[in-house]
């Protein structure tokens, strides 16, 4: 009988294990508090990436803390704090792992959500996304990996800069913090001897709303309820008073229209082309005498957005713009041509390919949906942003120093994406499912030339910019870097040589980001 | 099988092996029916081995494991195949009673389900399954009148776990989240069905609603994905019968088709396969039903 008992309660156990567990799922990123190791005090005479100097924008003189009107914002301060509800609470907790952290984050949500493909029409054609109209089907943006790290860059660098003018000013002013002006106003965010006027938080919350409402039209809620709230964070926290959020929202909004007016001119409005521009590739690979890329989706969807990185291909079409690379740099610096697709040597990348994908285990299946980065991700530049958002985490940067690491990952994907798109569409090599179509593939067939790999290019750049950041775990980048660039091998998406001239190009694009960096005064 | 009205006696075991081929061209994206021709038609095959015992006149235990392949007709996704999930299934027949002109009976069933194999769960709708482990509640009613016509009403609730990807974020529901884990809602079904069964013949018509509780929408041109609020209203046949020869050897041959769904295929499914019933006891006669 006590058998029995035991039995029953065991297997009752175990049902109410299943049945009881909590299954919520937190979508957020846990994060812990930012506690800087160093609040890096001369950040204000660090090298601008846009801005001509970090003093380009002047912030008035704020008021004395001694004033009438200074003392009326810090009582009330005290009389929010007397009153905070469980929802301020939250606000301030999410907030307080830092403005830089969370803005990449919920820039990668935007992108995943952005990021899907127009649906073809019933004539079988694809309405392309129309900035004038964000909200119609398809929305604005198809935030896809060109796009998205164009628009990783900008926020980040443009936040990077804000911050720059921030520290600047903040010690030409020195205003402290409110909590330690008045010792009944409550830290709730780490206490620093950061000056408070204008609050970074509010630089943050301006720039990045503005940048991010004009490549996100749809957004707008989204982005000026999240800005509002990184705002009403800092003031409930103790950390800046009105007049010091005031001035920073001010100052990061007049840094957004130096990015925004480059954003506006930078050549991503032509990136897209026509029929005519798209036929002319065609005819380029097959003047050559090779076979010319087609799109491999029913019905042939148009290539995704072939003259982001081809250099002035005509008079319409400049190029976007890359952060650190001059147009002649991007067409130096593009990989030598892959072996012609009628040679033994190509012939022998497609069996290595079909090899692959008649051989896929497991753990090659784990690693090619690992980096998938496909249609409704944050792209392959939104995955090296989160790894590198546990880095800068664990590495306790202060805010300037976590944008000065994601503005240098991202200007260096962008220019990644500039250079592997040039290379792409100069050469219009076919997929591998294009010149072997019994390959099937273990992702989606991206719809782009295949020479050489975006993955790659992209992973070796961030990899080479981690590693310059964090030079103890450079092991581990490269070896992310390599895995991500072989997935698409395992995938049967890409040749090896792909792989290996994406892996030395997004290298070598990377260097010249690194070499900024070494003389931006931040080391 | 968990949902109907039938008992094995006790000390015998049917099992058998249940090959099933789903197929559809068209799917529900949320709630817009579409076809994609870049999967083309989406075939599904599986062979299941399914096995009942009857450990006394009231209590059934049931086994179920398939083996399961997908393939699309269009486009460059490879097909998928693998062992999915184990169920096993206790049946307790704790109410049988003379009503009118026939008996009236009721059952309750425990299920418990987990994957056999570390299959991807992110490669839909070509995943051979969804990779959760579930502990189900059912409950069905039974009349079956002494002429051989019998109605069942069948309802279930299903607790399921959640799932991990292979990757650290996605994006689903309209939240980006920064983990692996999916958090995997619970599901809910009912099943109705109006039959004959005397004899070695067993024929019946049905129809089944399955409805998950929560989940987001397959967005407009997205990929489906595992959490995905899963519907469908599907009405179906089946016919089993006991050959007169070899002895206790039945033909079981069923189809349902999706009339209605939401983030799933317009599927039709036929399954055919072959059960036999072994005798543990020296009563050697067919008395399956009640």
């Amino acid at each position: 009988m006590r058998k029995y008992i035991l039995y029953i309660a065991s297997v009752a156990l175990i049902l109410t294990a299943v049945v009881s567990c909590d299954k919520d799922v937190q979508s957020e990123q846990s994060l812990k508090t930012l506690t800087p190791s160093n609040i890096d005090a001369n950040a204000g005479t660090w090298k601008p990436i846009l801005l001509t100097s970090n003093a380009q924008i002047v912030v008035p003189a704020p008021t004395l803390t001694t004033s009438d009107a200074y003392k009326a914002e810090l009582q009330s301060i005290k009389d929010l704090q007397a009153n905070l509800s469980k929802a301020q609470h939250n606000a301030i907790e999410y907030w307080s792992a830092g403005g830089v952290l969370r803005w990449n984050e919920i820039l990668r949500g935007l992108v995943a959500r952005f990021n899907l493909p127009p649906a073809p029409n019933r004539y079988g054609a694809y309405p392309a996304p129309d900035a004038e109209n964000p909200f119609g089907d398809p929305n604005f943006p198809f935030a896809n990996p060109p796009y998205a790290s164009r628009a990783y860059s900008y926020v980040a660098a443009a936040q990077y800069d804000a911050l720059k003018a921030a520290w600047y000013w903040k010690y030409q002013h020195n205003r402290p913090a409110p909590y330690t002006v008045d010792s009944d106003i409550k830290a709730l965010m780490t206490k620093t001897d950061l000056p408070a006027y204008p609050s970074e938080d509010a630089v943050m919350s301006g720039v990045s709303a503005e940048v991010l409402k004009l490549l996100f039209p749809a957004a707008v809620e989204e982005i000026t309820l999240k800005a509002a709230e990184q705002r009403n964070a800092a003031l409930w926290s103790g950390k800046a008073t009105s007049s010091d959020i005031a001035a920073g929202l001010a100052l990061g909004k007049s840094v957004a229209t130096v990015f925004t007016d480059r954003a506006k001119s930078d050549g991503m409005g032509a990136a897209v082309g026509n029929k005519d521009l798209w036929a002319t590739l065609v005819k380029n690979a097959t003047d050559r005498g090779e076979m010319a890329w087609k799109s491999l989706e029913t019905p042939p969807r148009p290539p995704m957005l072939p003259f982001f990185g081809l250099r002035a291909y005509n008079a319409t079409t400049p190029g976007v713009k890359a952060w650190m690379m001059t147009n002649t740099d991007i067409v130096k610096e593009r990989p030598l041509s892959p072996p012609p697709t009628s040679s033994d040597e190509m012939a022998k990348e497609v069996a290595e390919v079909k090899w692959y994908s008649e051989n896929l285990t497991r753990e090659r299946l784990a690693i090619v949906h690992k980096w998938a980065d496909g249609a409704g991700t944050a792209t392959p530049s939104g995955h090296w942003d989160e790894i590198a958002s546990h880095y800068i985490e664990a590495a306790n940067f202060s805010e300037v120093r976590a944008a000065r690491a994601f503005a240098l990952i991202n200007i260096a994907l962008h220019d990644a994406a500039v250079g592997c798109w040039e290379t792409k569409f100069f050469y219009f090599n076919p997929r591998p499912c294009q010149l072997d179509p019994s390959i099937k593939t273990a992702t989606g067939v991206p719809n782009f030339p295949a020479y050489t790999s975006g993955h790659s290019t992209f992973s070796a750049s961030a990899a080479t910019v981690l590693s310059y950041l964090f030079p103890a775990n450079a092991q581990y980048f490269n070896d992310q870097a390599t895995e991500a660039s072989l997935s698409r091998l395992y995938g049967a998406i890409h040749y090896r040589s792909d792989c290996q001239m994406g892996l030395e190009h997004g290298k070598r694009i990377a260097g010249y980001t690194v070499a900024f960096a070494q003389t931006d005064g931040a080391n | 099988m968990p949902n109907d009205g039938l008992m094995m006696p006790a000390k015998t075991y049917c099992s058998g092996f249940l090959y099933t081929h789903d197929q559809w061209n068209n799917y529900w994206e949320g709630t817009l029916k579409r076809e994609n021709l870049n999967i083309g038609k989406l075939t599904t095959q599986s062979v299941m081995y399914y096995g009942v015992y009857g450990l006394n006149e009231k209590v059934n235990l049931m086994v179920m494991a398939p083996y399961i392949r997908t393939k699309a007709s269009m486009g460059t996704l490879r097909p998928m195949e693998g062992v999915q999930d184990l169920t096993l299934s206790a049946k307790y027949n704790f109410l049988k009673v003379e009503a009118g002109p026939g008996k009236f009976a009721t059952f309750v069933t425990g299920t418990f389900a987990t994957p056999l194999t570390n299959y991807s769960v992110d490669f839909f709708p070509l995943s051979i399954g969804m990779g959760t482990t579930n502990v189900a509640g059912r409950y069905t009613m039974n009349y079956a009148m002494n002429n051989g016509f019998y109605a069942n009403a069948s309802a279930g609730y299903t607790w399921r776990s959640n799932v991990k990807l292979d990757r650290n974020a996605y994006y689903t529901d309209g939240k980006y989240y920064s983990t692996n884990e999916v958090n995997m809602h619970n599901v809910f079904d009912f099943i109705v069905d109006l039959g004959y069964h005397k004899g070695p013949l067993q024929a019946e018509v049905f129809y089944t609603q399955m409805n998950t509780l929560g989940g987001g929408d397959i967005r407009r041109q997205d990929m489906p994905f595992v959490s995905n609020k899963m519907n469908a209203s599907k009405v179906g046949g089946l016919i089993m019968y006991y050959l007169p020869w070899p002895k206790y050897l039945a033909v079981r041959v069923s189809g349902n088709y999706v009339v209605a769904g939401r983030n799933v295929g317009q599927t039709t499914s036929l399954t055919g396969g072959l059960m036999y019933t072994l005798f543990f006891t020296k009563d050697k006669e067919l008395k399956t039903g009640l």
